[in-house]
């Protein structure tokens, strides 16, 4: 298979640049139900975009992300319950803060161990953090999950609030663009991450584990490093999207969530930077129609699920790269 | 003292909550209701729309479990709207212009995706009403937010008090219809004072979540006034969903229980009979539970025990209010027989009757103001609104939007004209709803009181409690 | 007031009779029987192919149905004692469907890195449980007769049910057979052979398409056992097949992937640890499982029965 041509550095700026104006303008074209359901599929791509730390750049998949997914949701609740916290910003550092305890815990258990091993560590370590949710119904709400109103929100460090009667358009108006931020935020820290030194020795180490041990590297540590940042930012992807959802439940802690986050990576393509944001949108949009549109939605997900790993095995992005470079030559051919 | 005094003793005790059995039951329970018939009622009588009204359809909602488990449930729900929709529309729809479409989700999508898909409705799709919604873990969740989309909602289940009580304290766009879960244990524990006066030994299984927390609860107070000295000497919390029950089944015939009290339902009650049956639990006590009959009816078989306590969420079962007494009821079940080759389930009654009270709120709403009215109308006109439903009367309490109809279960039966056990027409136990719900306007949890729901403080503080 | 209750404080204990013991014993024994048959079924389909069939739940609800569906149809024409032969016909048919999905939609990603075959039976999950939907419809299925045909054996002085009974012996002739099979017949050595290294046995002339085939059949067909022996005494409901999905993966972790005795021990500790729970602190069944699956996983990794890998 012929790599994709990777497009020069002002090729590419230019891409980032126009791909960045048509986000800002969304909401001047699209409605508010389009506007907050690309609202959703950016908070899901931040999550996407942690958990390829992980499977596309460090080689390990995690089947556990709804821990840390869940555990930002959670904290944000829990910080709105307890303690009476209305901020934001407030709200997105214990996230950040409660996802990284998380991380950093379930990290040295499970980085000692790769492939499926890995996997089902993750996996049960999430599955104990779901019996927790679901069991302390007194502190959690149990199934009744706990609530986290927009309108009990502000942003801005208590500039902006949205109380009183129609304040949702008005709350998706200001979140869509305070996601976009971070969304950007986080894109733009996940590149530096994946192309500094540190991201290059993960790829190293996920290429050739032998080799890298034999320069020196010592990989349980850029394991246990690289573990802690994709939790951090599948956290603050959770923290993002609760007041979406104006509550939280033990659903967002159950393996299901775990296998839409590696949905979202396959979907897009997880040897691409890009993949798993477009995977993420994508699902985001393929499901809310699915359910939308039939009653049969299980069949219809599960049969186009199918043929998108069946037929797009590189990911949408990764075949979209394919597909571009095919041409290129092509035309090149016929010049 | 002499049995036959204590008997005597006791059922004058439970005269006090207007329970009533048999073919008493509903002329008891009329008369318990009578007061709060208030509306004059148009359902039925055909009345000349004002103003002008415009052809353009209604967009109808409605989310409810078409798969899973629970679709046991959803199923019956979503062919008593159908029928409505279809009655409705048959007669040149609401108003006799505007006709009913509805769009169907599928419940078993998850709790986030059924928000989403509530949003979608309603931004995208642009819906006048939203009805459905079974489980009680997901109307707290769509209850706020159809009141900040400002969507019209008739949720036909879904019956934690929790969504009044906590989640929409003041709601403006959400109603519901079916009656408040607090009353489906304080049913079951009328139920089983009436029938089975001398149990003292409780065990209870119960699902593991908010429901089954409720009944085990709210059974418990409930019997615990009614009747001198119980106490719980099993629970058992199996997850939602379970298929086997045997541990359990073997740990509560060890404690030797009285009575159990059952809230499984939709499929794992299924289960939970055929095992309990096999391991000879049904000879060895009473069991009176909430929800046996909450499916469809041909779901339960006709090796499923008689005399079990089988509960309709408090709600509605086909065969009551009986044929003669009440056509209206008679009436439905033909209809819907015809239609869907089956009986209708309490579930069937809550969504057909939810689209019959919008109609009717419309309607009035139209008689006052002319023209098609809007939603601040319709909801003047169902705050407070009742209308004559195949259960009975129902009645749409103001304060908050709760619907309240007269609480029935009773104990099964095989008659030879049904495929299914029904309920013995002799032992059914109709209470009015009044004598066992919290009344306008009681403190919620947190405002004096830290109960879980209203009904149990009210329960706690004003319900005398039976002497030995 | 004089009830005793306020939630779990008062339990009276009362003594645990011996009857209550060995018919919580036999509970026990016959849900093992049943998770070893789907648990073995999904290690051996790992051990073997590598990959992590998640639509294994489905197989087992599809046996269950298929199971009470022919039953219910050809309880009026046959005798009771023969409707015992849509068990092991209930299990034919699910390994019939495994080895049609098996080339068609399994074989293309074998050589694909294992998340795509996760998603890709992730994805036959979501179909098949809304075919068994669009077949059977949501009421529930039920095959009690062949339980009441059998009828009941006091245990002191508790009923139990012959049914079980002889389906903890169908657990346990199925775990003899499996054994026998994989080590005492000729498939059984190609079998391990293609599971110990896939290319050496391609290179031996080893069929490992066949071999894939059959291993994935195998597997559905003691999914497909385990659901026709369990609808008997429970009832096909829509949503067993997820329900189960979970407990058995338990089971394989504890016991270790890929290894049949590892699914046989793993099976009997679950359901001896969920009847203990249940039986005594009901309040944490379902921690118990995930925290004895965790405790496992950091003492040995690879599970009590599992290869390095």
């Amino acid at each position: 298979m012929n790599a994709p041509q990777v497009p020069s550095i002002g090729r590419r700026a230019a891409l980032v640049a126009a791909a960045l104006v048509v986000l800002v303008l969304v909401p001047t074209f699209a409605s508010i139900y389009q506007t907050q359901l690309l609202t959703y599929g950016l908070t899901l791509a931040i999550a996407a975009l942690g958990f390829n730390l992980l499977l596309g750049y460090t080689g390990l998949l995690s089947f556990g992300h709804s821990a840390y997914f869940g555990g930002g949701a959670y904290a944000v609740a829990l910080m709105m319950r307890y303690l009476g916290v209305s901020s934001m910003e407030l709200f997105i550092l214990g996230g950040i803060a409660f996802s990284a305890a998380l991380a950093a815990l379930f990290g040295i258990v499970c980085v000692r161990h790769t492939r499926i091993f890995f996997a089902i560590l993750t996996l049960a370590l999430s599955q104990v953090l779901w019996t927790l949710a679901y069991k302390f119904f007194w502190i959690t709400g149990g199934t009744d999950g706990l609530r986290v109103p927009f309108s009990k929100l502000t942003l801005l460090g208590g500039l902006v609030g949205f109380p009183g009667a129609d304040a949702y358009p008005r709350f998706i108006a200001f979140y869509y663009y305070y996601v976009l931020a971070a969304f950007c935020v986080c894109v733009a820290l996940m590149w530096l991450i994946v192309h500094s030194p540190f991201g290059k020795t993960l790829q190293a180490i996920r290429d050739n584990e032998t080799r890298a041990r034999f320069l020196g590297v010592r990989i349980w540590r850029y394991r246990w490093l690289a573990f802690l940042v994709s939790g951090i930012f599948t956290g603050l992807a959770g923290s993002l999207w609760v007041p979406l959802n104006g509550l939280t439940t033990p659903d967002v802690l159950y393996w299901p969530q775990s296998g839409k986050i590696v949905f979202f990576a396959v979907l897009g393509g997880f040897r691409n930077f890009s993949g798993p944001i477009f995977g993420a949108v994508i699902f985001n949009y393929l499901e809310v129609y699915a359910v939308a549109v039939t009653e049969y939605w299980q069949i219809t997900l599960g049969v186009i699920l199918i043929a998108l790993v069946t037929f797009l095995p590189a990911g949408v992005v990764g075949t979209a790269a394919q597909l571009s470079a095919w041409l290129k030559r092509r035309r090149g051919a016929a010049a | 003292m002499d049995k036959e005094h204590i008997q005597q003793e006791r059922r004058g005790f439970l005269k006090q909550f207007g329970a009533t059995m048999g073919a008493a039951g509903l002329g008891a329970a009329g008369l318990g209701t009578a007061a709060y018939v208030a509306a004059p009622r148009t359902a039925n009588a055909a009345v000349q729309p004002k103003g002008n009204i415009p052809a353009k359809p209604i967009k109808v909602g409605h989310i409810t479990f078409l798969t899973g488990a629970a679709e046991l449930l959803g199923g019956p729900g979503q062919r008593g709207h159908v029928l409505a929709m279809e009655e409705i529309n048959a007669q040149g729809g609401v108003l006799g212009k505007r006709k009913i479409e509805t769009i169907f989700a599928d419940e078993a999508a998850g709790t986030d995706s059924n928000v989403k898909e509530l949003r979608r409705m309603k931004l995208s799709e642009n819906i006048d009403l939203f009805t459905g919604v079974i489980s009680s873990g997901n109307t707290p969740a769509l209850g706020p937010v159809a009141e900040e989309l400002k969507v019209l909602t008739l949720f036909n289940d879904g019956c934690t008090d929790f969504l009044f009580d906590k989640a929409v304290p003041n709601p403006k766009y959400t109603f519901r219809v079916t009656n408040i879960q607090s009353a489906d244990g304080v049913t079951a524990a009328i139920g089983t004072a009436t029938h089975w006066p001398k149990v003292r030994r409780i065990a209870s299984i119960q699902p593991d979540y908010s429901y089954g927390r409720n009944v085990f609860e709210h059974f418990v107070l409930a019997l615990g006034k009614l009747l001198p000295g119980i106490e719980v000497v099993s629970e058992s919390w199996p997850k939602l969903g379970s298929t086997d029950f045997t541990s359990h089944i073997t740990k509560i015939l060890g404690a030797k229980p009285d009575v159990l009290v059952v809230g499984l339902w939709g499929g794992d009650y299924v289960a939970f009979y055929k095992q309990a049956l096999r391991y000879g639990l049904f000879d060895r006590m009473k069991v009176a539970t909430t929800l046996a009959f909450g499916g469809y009816p041909h779901a339960i078989g006709k090796d499923h025990p008689e005399g079990v306590l089988a509960g309709v969420h408090a709600n509605y079962h086909f065969l009551y209010p009986s044929a003669e007494r009440w056509p209206i009821n008679k009436d439905f079940v033909e209809r819907y027989h015809k239609r869907w080759k089956e009986y209708p389930s309490f579930e069937s009654d809550g969504a057909y009757t939810a689209l019959y009270l919008y109609k009717h709120a419309v309607e009035k709403a139209n008689q006052l103001v002319g023209g098609w009215p809007n939603d601040e109308a319709i909801i003047a006109m169902l705050e407070g609104a009742g209308i004559d439903s195949p259960a009975g009367y129902l009645y749409i309490r103001a304060d908050n939007h709760q619907g309240y109809k007269d609480a029935v279960t009773g104990l099964s039966k095989n008659l030879p004209e049904y495929e299914f056990p029904v309920w013995d027409p002799n032992s059914i136990v109709s209470i009015p709803i009044r004598s066992i719900t919290a009344p306008p306007n009681w403190a919620k949890p947190g405002h004096g009181h830290n109960e879980s729901t209203a009904a149990a403080d009210w329960i706690k503080k004003t319900w005398p409690s039976a002497k030995t | 007031m004089a009830i005793r209750q306020a939630a779990p404080a008062v339990r009276v204990r009362k003594k645990k009779t011996m009857e209550i013991v060995a018919v919580q014993v036999l509970n026990s024994l016959f849900y093992a029987a049943v998770l070893f048959l789907i648990a073995a079924g999904l290690s051996l389909i790992f051990g073997v192919m590598g990959i992590i069939n998640m639509a294994h739940g489905s197989f087992y609800a599809l046996g269950a149905y298929v199971t009470a569906w022919s039953v219910a149809a050809a309880a009026a024409a046959i005798p009771p004692a023969a409707l015992f032969i849509f068990l092991p016909l209930g299990a034919v048919a699910v390994a019939v469907i495994g080895l049609a999905i098996e080339p068609t939609l399994i074989r293309p990603f074998y050589r694909r890195p294992e998340e795509y075959q996760l998603l890709v039976t992730f994805g036959l999950l979501l179909v098949l449980d809304d075919v068994i939907r669009l077949v059977w419809g949501g009421t529930p299925l039920t095959a009690n007769r062949l339980v009441d045909f059998l009828g009941l054996v006091q245990i002191g002085a508790l009923p139990y049910p012959v049914y079980n009974l002889m389906m903890i012996g169908v657990g346990i002739a199925a775990a003899l057979g499996l054994w026998a099979f994989v080590y005492r017949t000729r498939f059984g050595v190609l079998l391990r052979a293609t599971a110990q290294d896939r290319r050496m046995a391609a290179a031996l002339g080893i069929d490992v398409g066949r071999v894939y085939a059959l291993a994935f059949g195998l597997g559905c067909f003691m999914a497909g056992l385990g659901g026709a022996i369990v609808v008997p005494s429970q009832a096909a409901v829509l949503g067993m097949g997820v329900e189960v999905l979970v407990v058995a993966f338990v089971v394989v972790v504890i016991g270790g992937l890929g290894s049949l005795e590892g699914a046989l021990v793993g099976a009997l500790i679950v359901s001896a640890l969920r009847t203990i729970t249940i039986q005594f602190w009901e309040e944490t069944e379902l921690a118990a499982l995930y925290l004895i699956a965790a405790i496992v996983l950091l003492i040995r990794p690879t599970g009590l029965f599992g290869r390095k890998s």
